[in-house]
C-alpha cells in the first residue's frame, strides 16, 4: 500500500535534536548540580556529596514554608481558574452578535506580558495610591499583609490564566453533539441536571488537559509573584521557585539550588502522573 | 441576565488593561495621585517619551524577530514530530509524549546558568539566535501535544487514500495533513508567539546589548535608580501588548475551530 | 503555507541574528563599562569618557547599560562572572556585593587606593582581607525629610532622638487629620535591611562584631521593638509600610500626606521640584538615635570594579581610577547630583554652588555604617529581610525574631 517505507524516526530527529542540545545537558548539569556541595561564596571546590543537598532540603524550614504556599497557590488557583473557565464558557456558548469581539476579550488577560501584568496588578493593589482600595473605599494592605498577600497573587494569576482554561472549555463544549441537550429538554431535565450529568462528563478529558497545564505552570511560578511582592511579607509569598531563585542567584549556591529545582520538578512529575493516571480512566 | 453575565465577564477582562491605558495617557504630575481617577486631560507625553528616550522601535522589532522566528522553529520541527507521533503512528508514542512533556516541567530558573555557558560556548552570547534556539526548544513540548492532539482529531482515511495514490510520507504531510490542520497550527502558533514575545528571565541573561535586548527586558530598564516612571511603563506594557491582542483579533475564530478539533479528540 | 514562509523568517533572523553587536573599533582595547542606567543626561559621562579615550590613544571604551534593579544587576553578574566571562571589563558594584565578589575571586584587587580620600564607611566596605577590591564611586545614605511647615505650625523641633520623633508625629497627627505620622521602606527587600539597621545601629548593637553573631542583644531588642512598635503600638506608621519601597513612600510624602519621610538624598531633588505639592516645605535632617548612641544612616552607594577575568586589566584599573577620581566625581556630581566618595570635594567651592544640598550630607555621609561586611551578606540578608518584615508585620514578637535570624545567620556564617 504504500509507496515508501515511513521511517518515522526521521520526523522526530529534528526535535530530539534540539531537545538533546539544548535542554539534555543543562537538566543533566543541574541534576549533577545537585549532588555537590558548590557554592560560589564557600571556601574550597565543589565537592560531591550525594544526597546531603535533599536532606538539608528535607529538614529546611523555609523549603516546606516554600511547599505550602506553592501548594496553596496551586490548589486555590486551578480550581478557581476552572470553575470560572467553565462559567466563562458556558457564558459565551450560545452564539450572539459580537461574540467573536468578545473572545478577544477574553483572550487579552492571557497575552498580557506576564512581567506587565505584575506591575498592573501591583500598582492596582497599593495600599495608599492604588486603584482598587479607592474604589472599593477600603484600607486594605493587599501585598503587606501577611493574611493577604499570598490571596492577592493568586487573584492575580486567576485573572490572567483563566482565559486559557475558557478558551479550551469554548471549544470543547461546541463538540458536544446538539441532540443530547434536545433529548435533555425534552425529558424536562434542570439546568442544574443537564450540566452535571451531560456537559461535565463529556468536557471532563478537556477539563485534565487544561488542569494538567496549568497545574505545571503553577507549580513553576516565578515572574508575577516576584515583581508582585518578592516573595514577602514575611515570606508569605514565597514560593518554591522563588526559593530557588534565591538560592541560586543571590546565596549562589548552585548546589542547593539545583536540588531545589530538581525537588520541584518531581513533584510535577509526580501530580502531572496522577493527572495522566486519572485521564485514562475515565477516557476508557 | 445574560447580558449582564457578559458585561461583567468582559469587564473584568479588561478592566486592568483599561486602567493601565487610562495611567498612560495621564499627565505625570497626576499620575500618583487618587482622585482623580480619571485624567484631567489626555497627554501623550509619555508614549513619546518611551519612543524618544529608549530604543523602543529597536526592541519591538528585536522581539518581533524572535516571536517569529521561534515560532516557526517550534512549529516546523514540532509539526515534523507531532506527525511521527500521531500520523505514522509511531511506537512509544505515549513516552515520547510523556518525555517531551517532562521536559517542560523543569524550573527554568535552575537551567539558566547551565544554558548561558552552553550557549557561549556555541558563540551566541548577546545574540537574537540564541534566543530563538532557546525558546524554540522550551516550546516544544507544548506545540508538539498540541499538534499531536490535532493531528489525531484529522481524519485517517484522507491520510491513508493519500498514499494510496503514490503520496510520499512527507509529500502526505506537507500536501493533506498541514492543510487540513490549518485551525489547529494557528493556535498552536499563537501560543508559541506569546511564549517568546513575552519572555523575560532568559532574555534578560542572555543579552547584553541593544542589539538582541527584547521589549520585556527593555520595560524592565525604564526605572532609574530609584525613579519609576510609571507613565511610561504604563504606555510601554500597552505597546507591548498591543501585537499580540491584534493577532488574537486576528486570528481568534479559526483558532477556536482549531481548539474545537483538537480537543475534544483530546 | 505557513511552514514555508515559516522557513524563510527563520533563515532571516538568523541572519539578522548573526550580525549581532557592533564590532570593536581596532585599535590596542576596547574597554567595556557595566553599569546599571544612571538617571539624568547620558551625554556627561560619556563626554567624560571621550576623555579618558582621548588621554589614551587606541583605547575605546563601550557603555552597556543594566536595568537599575540591583537584583537584576546581580543576576546578571552572578551567571556572567561564574561562567568567567570577559565579555566586560569594569562594572559598577553595590555596595554589598564587594565582599562576596571578591571571596569568589570574581574582582580584581586594585591595589592601594587613596584610602584617606574617601569616607571610612565605603573603604570598609570594599577592602576584603586588607586589600581594596573596588573603587567608591558614589556614596549614599539615609536622610530624615519632615515638614518643616508643619513643625513650625505647632512649634515642634527636629527630633533627636526616636522618641521625639514619635511624640512630634503624634502631635502633628492629633491636629491635621487624614496625615500618616512617618512614612519608610518595610518591604521585605534589601531596603527593609538598610531601615532596620539605622535603628539597631543607633542603639549601640550591630549584627556582626568581631567575627561573631551579636544580633540578639537588649539593644537591638530594643531597637527593633520600637520599630515595630511605630505600627502597632503607636500608629504613625500605616499597616501599608510593608508594601512601601523607596518610591511610594517618597510619593506619600510628596503628595503631602506625612509628616515625616526616611529616604535616601535622591528624593530631595524631587520633593523640591517647582511642580511639587511640598515645594519649599521640607527640611532634612540627620536620622534620630537612641539615647547614649548616636545617628547611624545606613550606607548605600556603587563602586567601580575590575573584573579579575578581563583581557585589559590594566588599563580598566587606570579606567576606574579616572572615574573615580577627584575631576570626574566632581563632573558628574555636577550634572548628576552624584554624592561623590571623595571627602575633599564637599568642601569645594564650586560644587557646592552647583549642588548646595551637598553642604548638608557631608556630616551624614561621615558617620554613616555599612551593612555588615561579609561576603556571605546576601545570605544573611535573606534572613534580615524575612525576620525584620515578620517583626513589622506582626507574625514574631520582636525577641523571636531577632533569635530566629541569630541562629539562622550563625548557620550561616558557620558553613561557610
Amino acid at each position: 500500500m504504500q509507496a515508501e517505507r515511513e521511517r518515522p524516526w526521521r520526523y522526530l530527529a529534528p526535535a530530539a535534536f534540539l531537545l538533546a542540545i539544548v535542554t539534555a545537558y543543562p537538566l543533566a548539569h543541574v541534576a549533577w548540580l545537585s549532588l555537590e556541595r558548590r557554592s560560589l561564596l564557600d571556601p574550597g571546590p565543589p565537592r560531591f556529596t550525594g544526597l546531603d543537598n535533599y536532606l538539608r532540603l528535607a529538614a529546611d524550614e523555609r523549603f516546606w514554608n516554600a511547599l505550602g504556599n506553592t501548594l496553596y497557590f496551586v490548589g486555590a488557583s486551578v480550581a478557581l481558574e476552572l470553575v470560572l473557565g467553565l462559567a466563562f464558557a458556558l457564558a459565551v456558548q450560545r452564539p450572539f452578535r459580537g461574540r467573536a469581539a468578545l473572545y478577544g476579550v477574553i483572550l487579552l488577560p492571557w497575552a498580557v506580558p506576564t512581567a506587565v501584568s505584575a506591575r498592573m496588578w501591583e500598582w492596582m493593589y497599593e495600599a495608599e495610591i492604588g486603584v482598587l482600595n479607592y474604589l472599593l473605599g477600603t484600607q486594605v494592605n493587599w501585598l503587606g499583609s501577611p493574611a493577604w498577600a499570598l490571596n492577592a497573587a493568586i487573584l492575580m494569576d486567576v485573572w490572567k490564566s483563566t482565559p486559557f482554561v475558557a478558551l479550551l472549555l469554548v471549544a470543547a463544549l461546541q463538540g458536544i453533539p446538539r441532540e443530547l441537550y434536545h433529548a435533555a429538554a425534552i425529558d424536562g431535565a434542570s439546568r442544574w441536571t443537564v450540566l452535571r450529568r451531560i456537559t461535565l462528563p463529556l468536557l471532563a478529558p478537556v477539563i485534565l488537559v487544561a488542569l494538567i497545564f496549568r497545574t505545571i505552570d503553577a507549580f513553576r511560578v516565578f515572574d508575577s509573584i516576584y515583581v508582585l511582592t518578592g516573595g514577602g511579607p514575611a515570606n508569605s509569598t514565597e514560593t518554591l521557585s522563588i526559593y530557588a531563585y534565591k538560592v541560586l542567584f543571590q546565596s549562589l549556591e548552585f548546589g542547593y539550588g539545583s536540588a531545589l529545582a530538581v525537588s520541584v520538578f518531581v513533584l510535577v512529575a509526580l501530580t502531572a502522573g496522577v493527572y495522566v493516571f486519572l485521564l485514562r480512566k475515565i477516557v476508557q | 441576565m445574560r447580558i449582564v453575565a457578559l458585561v461583567l465577564l468582559a469587564a473584568y477582562c479588561l478592566a486592568p488593561f483599561l486602567w493601565q491605558v487610562v495611567t498612560s495617557l495621564k499627565p505625570a504630575a497626576e499620575l500618583v495621585s487618587l482622585p482623580p481617577l480619571l485624567p484631567s486631560r489626555l497627554t501623550a507625553e509619555h508614549y513619546v517619551a518611551i519612543f524618544a528616550g529608549h530604543p523602543l522601535a529597536r526592541l519591538i522589532a528585536n522581539s518581533a524577530i524572535v516571536a517569529v522566528g521561534t515560532t516557526a522553529l517550534a512549529l516546523a520541527v514540532g509539526a515534523l514530530a507531532a506527525y511521527a507521533a500521531s500520523v505514522l503512528r509511531m511506537r512509544g508514542r505515549g513516552a515520547i509524549l510523556g518525555v517531551v512533556l517532562a521536559i517542560s516541567m523543569f524550573p527554568p530558573i535552575a537551567t539558566v546558568s547551565p544554558l548561558f555557558l552552553l550557549l557561549n560556548a556555541l558563540g551566541l552570547r548577546d545574540t537574537l539566535a540564541a534566543l530563538v534556539l532557546t525558546y524554540s526548544t522550551f516550546s516544544l513540548p507544548l506545540a508538539v501535544w498540541l499538534l499531536a492532539s490535532f493531528f489525531d482529531a484529522l481524519p485517517r482515511e484522507l491520510y491513508v487514500a493519500a498514499r494510496v495514490d503514490g503520496c510520499s510520507a512527507f509529500g502526505a504531510l506537507w500536501r493533506v495533513v498541514l492543510p487540513l490542520a490549518a485551525p489547529g497550527i494557528l493556535a498552536a502558533a499563537l501560543l508559541v508567539f506569546i511564549f517568546a514575545w513575552n519572555e523575560f528571565l532568559f532574555a534578560l541573561s542572555f543579552t547584553a546589548t541593544e542589539a538582541s535586548r527584547t521589549l520585556p527586558v527593555g520595560i524592565a530598564l525604564f526605572p532609574g535608580l530609584h525613579e519609576v516612571p510609571y507613565g511610561e511603563i504604563a504606555a510601554a506594557s500597552v505597546v507591548a501588548t498591543l501585537p499580540v491582542v491584534a493577532l488574537a483579533f486576528a486570528f481568534q475564530r479559526r483558532i477556536v475551530e482549531g481548539l474545537t478539533a483538537g480537543a475534544v479528540k483530546g | 503555507m505557513l511552514t514555508r514562509r515559516g522557513f524563510i523568517g527563520t533563515l532571516g533572523a538568523a541572519a539578522l541574528a548573526a550580525c549581532g553587536p557592533p564590532a570593536p573599533r581596532r585599535g590596542a582595547a576596547t574597554l567595556v563599562f557595566k553599569h546599571g542606567k544612571l538617571f539624568g543626561d547620558p551625554g556627561v559621562l560619556r563626554a567624560l569618557i571621550d576623555e579618558f579615550e582621548r588621554a589614551h590613544p587606541g583605547v575605546a571604551v563601550r557603555e552597556e547599560t543594566l536595568p537599575a534593579s540591583s537584583d537584576e544587576q546581580h543576576q546578571f553578574y552572578a551567571i556572567n562572572l561564574q561562567a568567567g566571562s570577559d565579555a566586560f571589563d569594569v562594572l559598577a558594584v553595590d555596595i554589598i556585593w564587594v565582599a562576596g565578589f571578591a571571596r569568589a575571586g570574581w574582582l580584581r584587587d586594585l591595589g592601594a587606593l587613596e584610602r584617606k580620600a574617601f569616607f571610612d564607611g565605603p573603604m570598609e566596605a570594599v577592602t576584603w582581607r586588607d586589600a581594596a577590591y573596588a573603587a567608591p564611586w558614589f556614596i549614599d545614605a539615609g536622610l530624615l525629610y519632615y515638614r518643616k511647615d508643619l513643625l513650625e505650625k505647632y512649634g515642634l523641633a527636629p527630633p533627636e532622638y526616636w522618641n521625639d520623633l514619635v511624640r512630634n508625629a503624634r502631635a502633628v497627627m492629633a491636629r491635621e487629620p487624614g496625615l500618616h505620622g512617618f512614612v519608610w521602606q518595610g518591604k521585605q527587600y534589601e531596603g527593609l535591611v538598610c531601615n532596620a539597621l539605622e535603628y539597631l545601629h543607633s542603639n549601640g548593637g550591630a549584627v556582626l562584631a568581631g567575627g561573631r553573631v551579636v544580633l540578639d542583644s537588649p539593644q537591638n531588642r530594643e531597637a527593633l521593638a520600637l520599630m515595630a512598635d511605630l505600627v502597632h503600638r503607636y500608629r504613625v506608621t500605616p499597616g501599608s509600610v510593608t508594601t512601601a519601597t523607596e518610591e511610594p513612600s517618597r510619593h506619600v510624602f510628596g503628595q503631602g500626606r506625612a509628616a515625616f519621610l526616611r529616604n535616601w538624598p535622591y528624593a530631595w531633588r524631587l520633593l523640591q521640584n517647582p511642580s511639587s505639592r511640598v515645594h519649599g516645605k521640607v527640611g532634612v535632617a540627620e536620622l534620630p538615635h537612641f539615647p547614649g548612641g548616636r545617628s547611624s544612616a545606613t550606607l548605600g552607594g556603587w563602586q567601580l570594579a575590575v573584573n579579575a577575568a578581563s583581557r585589559h586589566q590594566e588599563i580598566a584599573s587606570s579606567f576606574v581610577n579616572f572615574l573615580t577620581g577627584e575631576k570626574a566625581q566632581k563632573r558628574l556630581a555636577i550634572a548628576y547630583g552624584f554624592q561623590p566618595a571623595r571627602v575633599a570635594l564637599y568642601a569645594d567651592a564650586e560644587l557646592l554652588a552647583a549642588q548646595p544640598f551637598l553642604g548638608r550630607l557631608e556630616r551624614v555621609f561621615a558617620a554613616a555604617r555599612p551593612r555588615p561586611v561579609t561576603p556571605q551578606y546576601v545570605r544573611v540578608s535573606q534572613v534580615l529581610q524575612s525576620d525584620f518584615s515578620a517583626a513589622i508585620s506582626g507574625l514574631k514578637t520582636p525577641r523571636a525574631a531577632l533569635a530566629h535570624a541569630q541562629a539562622r545567620i550563625e548557620e550561616i556564617l558557620d558553613a561557610g
